[in-house]
């Protein structure tokens, strides 16, 4: 009888509104209202709406998700996924195509590590732009304002936003070369 | 075509399962076949079925069309099909259901009303 233990289900048709708290990995597919509590990974699936505190250990949001989340470990907005709140994770990955609204806090950024990196990151921002914006006014170049607006509105330069941005560069670089 | 019939499509069709480590606290609705294995206290309204099952423990009025329970319900059990109180499972409360089945070894303690307000 006790079938597949250690995992959680929540099926599409189900709401569960108040506080849920478990030691296992759950998954949502409907509907969670309240709060959300566990030790080991929340997985919020397309179809799954988690209006909710969340605090867990991972998070990978496929859904919807609107309330603050905290991980101890990571969380992840994959291209489908959707959030409005704040994050706080030592990890935080958004893909290309997530929607999210809301502050992310990394923690403690060592300081001696981050100056250097603050110092780069806004001028080679800001450059590109200037350099894109008068030959060709791609797309991306919109994009990429986007995300450094972003991440001045959020008060200091994350991680995610950079790497993505540069990613995109080299990968258009290599494009040319080929 | 008969074998899928005869398939445990109850269980087996559940979407929803709550984990043995679960504890949920408020309420649950829902359109489908759920399964508990671990704590819910509060309210459980569903159109379909409810397992409670060994590890399962529920403090809350249920509100479903079938309910089967091998663990340990306290609150009533209200039931538009059928409840089954299984071997070995601990009831407490009121169960209101056009069907009830109770097996030996289930403990339960509380009121059994089979009347169909439709009449028979």
């Amino acid at each position: 009888m006790a079938t597949i233990d250690g995992s959680t289900i929540i099926g599409e048709s189900i709401l569960i509104s108040g506080s849920l708290n478990g030691d296992e990995d759950l998954t949502v597919r409907g509907r969670v209202e309240g709060t959300l509590t566990l030790t080991r990974t929340l997985v919020v699936e397309p179809t799954g709406v988690v209006k909710a505190e969340v605090q867990v250990k991972n998070c990978v949001i496929a859904g919807a998700i609107v309330g603050n989340v905290t991980a101890t470990e990571s969380v992840e907005i994959t291209k489908e996924g959707r959030m409005v709140g704040d994050i706080a994770a030592p990890r935080v990955i958004i893909v290309d195509g997530a929607s999210f609204r809301g502050r992310i806090d990394m923690g403690e950024v060592d300081v001696d590590l981050e100056r250097p990196a603050r110092a780069s990151r806004p001028l080679a921002a800001a450059s590109r732009p200037a350099l894109k914006a008068p030959g060709r006014a791609a797309p991306e170049a919109k994009k990429a304002e986007e995300k450094t607006a972003v991440a001045a509105a959020s008060g200091r330069p994350p991680a995610p936003p950079a790497p993505v941005a540069m990613g995109a560069v080299k990968r258009k670089v290599i494009v040319k070369r080929k | 075509m008969a074998g899928i019939e005869k398939a445990p499509a109850p269980r087996s069709g559940a979407h929803t399962v709550i984990g043995s480590s679960i504890v949920i606290d408020g309420e649950i609705s829902g359109d489908e076949d759920l399964v508990i294995q671990g704590t819910v206290k509060g309210r459980i309204s569903l159109k379909e079925s409810l397992f409670v099952e060994g590890s399962g423990v529920i403090e809350a009025d249920i509100e479903t069309a079938n309910v089967e329970v091998s663990g340990q319900v306290t609150g009533n059990i209200g039931a538009s099909d059928k409840v089954e109180l299984k071997a070995d499972c601990k009831v407490v409360g009121d169960i209101r259901a056009p069907r009830i089945l109770i097996a030996d070894g289930a403990l339960f303690k509380g009121n059994v009303d089979m009347d169909v307000k439709g009449g028979k």
